[in-house]
C-alpha cells in the first residue's frame, strides 16, 4: 500500500455550514491535515444544531458537525481579536490550500484577501465557494443551500406537475458544490506542481448547479421550450415511476422504483407479472404505445405492485433483469449490503457524543486507501498542537497569545 | 460569439490527454475535465454515441448531430470514431490509448460502449500504456452484491436514499426531473481523474478508479440518514413545509408567475427577515392584522396553528401580488431569506449571471448554429473553467487524432 494520496497536502479552512466543509473532506480522509479555523466568538451554525435544547455538551454535542468535519483538526480563533491577524499569517504561510465559504468580503475583512496573500505567496491556492459568487450585484443575497437549489432550477424541475416545485432532499447546491470544489482544487494542485504558480477560485453554488441543468438552459435558448417536473415520467421510457407497495407492519410507506427502458424489459415484466389480460393490451406493446397511455399503464402497474412486499418484488424485479429497487428510508439505507461492502460509512467515536457513523465518498482507488478514521475536532481541540507543532510556536509565544485571549 | 479568450494551455489540465468512453451518466466529467484545460476526445462508435439519439432535438426532427440533452454536456470536447469490436479499429483504439493520460468509462450492467464492454480490461489497456489511468463510473461500483446489477436515475437514487425523503407526504416518491445521479457521479468522476493524476505525479503508480453512483447519493441527505441511530428519522417526506413543535408551516408559495419559498423560521438570525417582509408588505399597502406581532421574539416552537394559518392567508394574498423577480430583488436588498423557484426563463434573465458573464454564445459552424449555454462552472485568476469549443459532430476529429497513429506504438 503507497503513503495516502495526499499524504503532505495543507489545508486551512475557515467558514461552515457543510457545504465548505465536505469539500475538504475529500482531501482530508485521504491522508491531508486539514486545520479549521472556528470561533466561539461566532460560532459554525451547525454546531448549534443539536437534537436536544439546551443541551449540555454545548458546542460540541452536534451530530451533523461531527459527521461532517470528521479527520479534521481544529483551531479557535477569534477573528476579530486585534492579534488574531498574526496567527493567521502564520496559518497561511503553513498551508498549502486556503478554503473558505464565508459571505463574500468576510476574508478580506480580516486582511486575508487573494492579492494579498498571493503577494506574499505565490503558490497560494484559495477557493471561495458562496451562493452567487464573490462578484456581481446580488453576491450578498443571504441565502443557503435550499435557496440556492430554488435558483439555480433544481426546485422547478423536482416534484408533480400539479404541486409546488420540491427540490431534492437536502438542498442539492450543498452537495455538488463541494464535488466541484474538490476537483477544482486537485486540479490546482496539478497546475502548482507543473508552474510553482497558485490561483485563486471562485465557485458560485448557483452557477455549478446550473451548469450541470445545461439542458434545462439549452431547451430554452436553442428551441425556446421552459422544461417542466414531470414527477417520475422519462420521456423514453414507460412504466418508468414509483409505484406503491403493501405495507409492513405498521409501515404503509413502502414503494418500489421501477424503470423499463425498452420493449424487450416489457416482455420480461409482462412475464414477471403472470402476462395479464390489461398488459396484452397492443397499445402498451410498444415504448410509444405506453408513453401514449401512460397514465392508464402506470394505475395498471400500481394496481399490481401494491399487493407485494417492496423487498420481495425487488428481489423477483431484479433476479429478472429489470431495473427496479425498493426505495429505501434511512434506516434501511444504513444496513445496504453493497454501501457496506464498499465501506461507505465508517464508525469513528466522538468524545462528546460517542460511537456515530460517518460517510466518504464515492472514489475507489486501486492503490490508495482512506485512512483511518477520527472523530471531528471539538471546538478549539487542536489549538495548542496547530499552534506548537504545525507553526513551531514557541511554549512562550503560545502562552502569551493565549493570554492575550486571542484563541477563543 | 465563442471566442477562446483564455487557452486552455494556460488552465490547469492543460497537456493531459483524456479518452472518454462514457454513456450519458458519465459525460459532465468529460465536459468539465476539457473545460479545466484538458484534451478530451470522446470514443464514439461509427454510428455516434446512443446518447446523440435521446429526443429532444432542435428542429424537432431526430437529428444525432441536435440531441439537446447530448449538446448540452458534451462541449468542449473533440470526438473520434472507432469501432471497439472490429479488430482493426480495436488496435487503432490502443494506440490512442498509448498516447492518453486516462481513460473514463461507464461500467456496471448494461454498459455497451467502453473498452471493458468490448472485453478489454486493465491488463490490455496497461499493455499499451503502463501510465495510463482508468477511471470507472457505474450505477453500484464494479464489485460487491449490486456489481452486476442494473441501475439508472431512478434505482440508484432508490438505493442512495435520496428519494424517499422527497416529495409530498400522500404522494410516491418523486426524482428531479433531469437526473442528478449523472450530475454528482459525473463530478465525481472527475475527481477522480484528477485525484488519480496526483497520485501518478507521487508515485508514478497508475490507478484504477471505481466510482459507484449510488455512494455519490448519500452525500446529498446532508446526515440525516447518519443520524438515524440518534433521531428515529427514516426520511419521511413533508413536501413544502417544515413541523414545529405545535403546528405546521408552508414554506412553497404561488406568486405571480411562479413559486417562491420562504418560511416563517424562527431563530435569532431569522427574524429581523420576516420582519423586514413584513414592513415591505406594509409598504406596499398590505399589511393585515395578523402580521402585526412581536416577531423580535418570534418563535416557530410555541406559536399555534390558528396564529400561524392567519399570518399564513395575509403572506399568500401578498405573494400572489407579485412576481418571482420582484420578490427576489426585495430578497437580495432587505436580506430576506425568500428565494423563487427559477426556471430555464427567469436563469436566463438573471441580472447577477448577467453582470458576471456567465451565459455564452457558443458559435457552432459545423451546424450553422450559435448556441446559449452555460459559460462555466467557475471562474479562477488564470481564467474561468469555460466553454472552449462546441460540442462535436460525430467523428469530427478522426483526422486530427487517428491519421497520425497509423504506425503502431507498441508493435509485438
Amino acid at each position: 500500500m503507497a503513503q495516502p494520496l495526499f499524504a503532505n497536502l495543507r489545508i486551512l479552512e475557515f467558514g461552515g455550514g457543510a457545504a465548505g466543509p465536505l469539500a475538504t473532506r475529500y482531501f482530508a480522509d485521504h491522508g491531508a491535515t486539514v486545520v479549521r479555523v472556528e470561533s466561539r466568538v461566532r460560532p459554525d451554525f451547525i454546531r448549534l444544531l443539536r437534537h436536544v435544547p439546551g443541551d449540555p455538551a454545548g458546542l460540541d454535542g452536534s451530530h451533523m458537525f461531527a459527521m461532517v468535519n470528521v479527520n479534521k483538526l481544529g483551531i479557535a480563533l477569534d477573528m476579530s481579536h486585534p492579534r488574531a491577524g498574526e496567527v493567521a499569517a502564520r496559518l497561511v504561510d503553513w498551508c498549502d490550500v486556503l478554503a473558505e465559504n464565508f459571505a463574500p468580503g468576510t476574508l478580506a475583512k480580516w486582511g486575508l484577501e487573494y492579492t494579498t496573500l498571493a503577494a506574499r505567496k505565490p503558490s497560494l491556492i484559495m477557493v471561495s465557494t458562496c451562493l452567487n459568487g464573490q462578484t456581481g450585484p446580488d453576491r450578498h443575497y443571504p441565502g443557503f443551500g435550499g435557496q440556492g437549489s430554488a435558483l439555480a432550477g433544481f426546485n422547478h424541475l423536482t416534484g408533480w406537475p400539479d404541486r409546488e416545485p420540491l427540490g431534492p432532499y437536502g438542498t442539492i447546491t450543498d452537495s455538488l458544490s463541494p464535488r466541484f470544489v474538490a476537483l477544482l482544487i486537485a486540479s490546482a494542485l496539478l497546475h502548482r506542481q507543473r508552474t510553482g504558480q497558485g490561483q485563486y477560485i471562485d465557485l458560485s453554488q448557483v452557477e455549478a448547479g446550473i451548469v450541470c441543468l445545461s439542458e434545462n438552459i439549452l431547451n430554452f435558448t436553442a428551441r425556446g421550450q421552459v422544461l417542466e417536473r414531470c414527477g417520475n415520467r422519462s420521456r423514453v421510457a414507460a412504466p418508468h415511476g414509483v409505484f406503491r407497495c403493501a405495507p409492513e407492519s405498521t409501515d404503509d410507506d413502502r414503494w418500489i422504483a421501477l424503470a423499463v427502458h425498452d420493449d424487450h424489459d416489457w416482455h420480461t415484466l409482462r412475464a414477471v407479472m403472470g402476462d395479464p389480460r390489461w398488459a396484452k393490451d397492443p397499445r402498451f406493446d410498444t415504448m410509444a404505445g405506453r408513453l401514449a397511455h401512460v397514465d392508464e399503464l402506470e394505475r395498471h402497474i400500481e394496481s399490481w405492485t401494491v399487493n407485494f412486499r417492496a423487498r420481495e418484488l425487488a428481489d423477483r424485479l431484479v433476479h429478472a433483469g429489470i431495473d427496479a429497487a425498493v426505495v429505501w428510508n434511512f434506516a434501511e439505507l444504513l444496513v445496504d449490503p453493497q454501501l457496506n461492502w464498499r465501506q461507505h460509512f465508517r464508525e469513528v467515536e466522538h468524545p462528546v457524543i460517542g460511537r456515530h457513523l460517518c460517510e466518504t465518498n464515492a472514489l475507489r482507488f486501486s492503490h490508495f486507501s482512506e485512512t483511518d478514521f477520527r472523530p471531528a475536532p471539538r471546538l478549539g481541540e487542536h489549538t495548542e498542537y496547530v499552534c506548537r507543532e504545525l507553526l513551531s510556536m514557541s511554549a512562550q509565544e503560545y502562552q502569551n497569545l493565549a493570554e492575550a485571549g486571542v484563541f477563543r | 460569439m465563442w471566442q477562446d479568450v483564455h487557452a486552455a494551455g494556460s488552465m490547469n489540465l492543460a497537456g493531459f490527454r483524456i479518452l472518454d468512453c462514457t454513456e450519458e451518466c458519465g459525460y459532465l466529467a468529460g465536459k468539465l475535465l476539457a473545460e479545466l484545460g484538458a484534451e478530451v476526445i470522446k470514443v464514439e462508435p461509427p454510428q455516434g454515441d446512443p446518447g446523440r439519439y435521446q429526443p429532444p432535438f432542435i428542429g424537432d426532427s431526430p437529428d444525432p448531430e441536435l440531441s439537446v440533452p447530448w449538446l448540452a454536456l458534451n462541449t468542449s470536447k473533440f470526438s473520434v470514431t472507432l469501432d471497439l469490436a472490429d479488430g482493426k479499429d480495436r488496435s487503432t483504439f490502443l494506440r490512442l490509448v498509448g498516447t492518453a493520460d486516462a481513460v473514463l468509462e461507464t461500467a456496471g450492467n448494461g454498459a455497451r460502449l467502453g473498452p471493458l464492454a468490448h472485453g478489454i480490461d486493465d491488463a490490455e489497456l496497461r499493455k499499451a500504456n503502463p501510465r495510463i489511468i482508468v477511471c470507472r463510473l457505474s450505477p453500484f461500483g464494479t464489485t460487491g452484491p449490486y456489481a452486476h446489477r442494473r441501475g439508472s436515475d431512478l434505482t440508484v437514487l432508490a438505493l442512495g436514499g435520496n428519494l424517499y425523503p422527497t416529495g409530498n407526504p400522500d404522494r410516491a416518491p418523486v426524482r428531479c426531473s433531469l437526473p442528478v445521479t449523472h450530475f454528482h457521479g459525473g463530478i465525481e468522476l472527475a475527481t477522480a481523474t484528477v485525484f488519480a493524476l496526483w497520485g501518478r505525479l507521487q508515485t508514478g503508480l497508475a490507478e484504477t478508479v471505481d466510482v459507484s453512483q449510488q455512494e455519490c447519493l448519500t452525500m446529498p441527505n446532508m446526515t440525516a440518514p447518519l443520524q438515524y441511530p440518534f433521531t428515529g428519522f427514516t426520511g419521511k417526506r413533508v413536501g413544502g413545509g417544515f413541523r414545529g413543535a405545535k403546528a405546521f408551516f408552508r414554506e412553497l408559495w404561488p406568486c405571480k408567475d411562479g413559486w417562491i419559498s420562504f418560511a416563517l423560521r424562527g431563530g435569532p438570525a431569522r427574524n429581523p427577515g420576516i420582519q423586514a417582509l413584513v414592513a415591505y408588505i406594509r409598504e406596499c399597502g398590505m399589511a393585515a392584522p395578523a402580521l402585526e406581532r412581536d416577531w423580535q421574539n418570534y418563535n416557530h416552537n410555541t406559536i399555534s396553528q390558528h396564529e400561524v394559518d392567519a399570518i399564513q392567508d395575509a403572506l399568500a394574498a401578498f405573494f400572489q401580488t407579485k412576481t418571482m423577480e420582484e420578490l427576489f430583488r426585495v430578497a437580495c436588498e432587505r436580506n430576506l431569506l425568500l428565494a423563487p423557484a427559477f426556471s430555464a426563463r427567469e436563469i436566463v434573465a438573471s441580472r447577477q449571471l448577467a453582470a458576471r458573464g456567465f451565459f455564452l454564445d457558443v458559435e457552432d459552424p459545423g451546424r450553422q448554429l450559435v448556441l446559449r449555454y452555460p459559460g462555466y462552472f467557475a471562474q479562477t485568476s488564470l481564467g474561468p473553467a469555460c466553454v472552449r469549443r462546441p460540442a462535436p459532430r460525430i467523428g469530427e476529429h478522426n483526422d486530427l487524432f487517428l491519421s497520425s497513429l497509423s504506425a503502431p506504438l507498441h508493435e509485438t
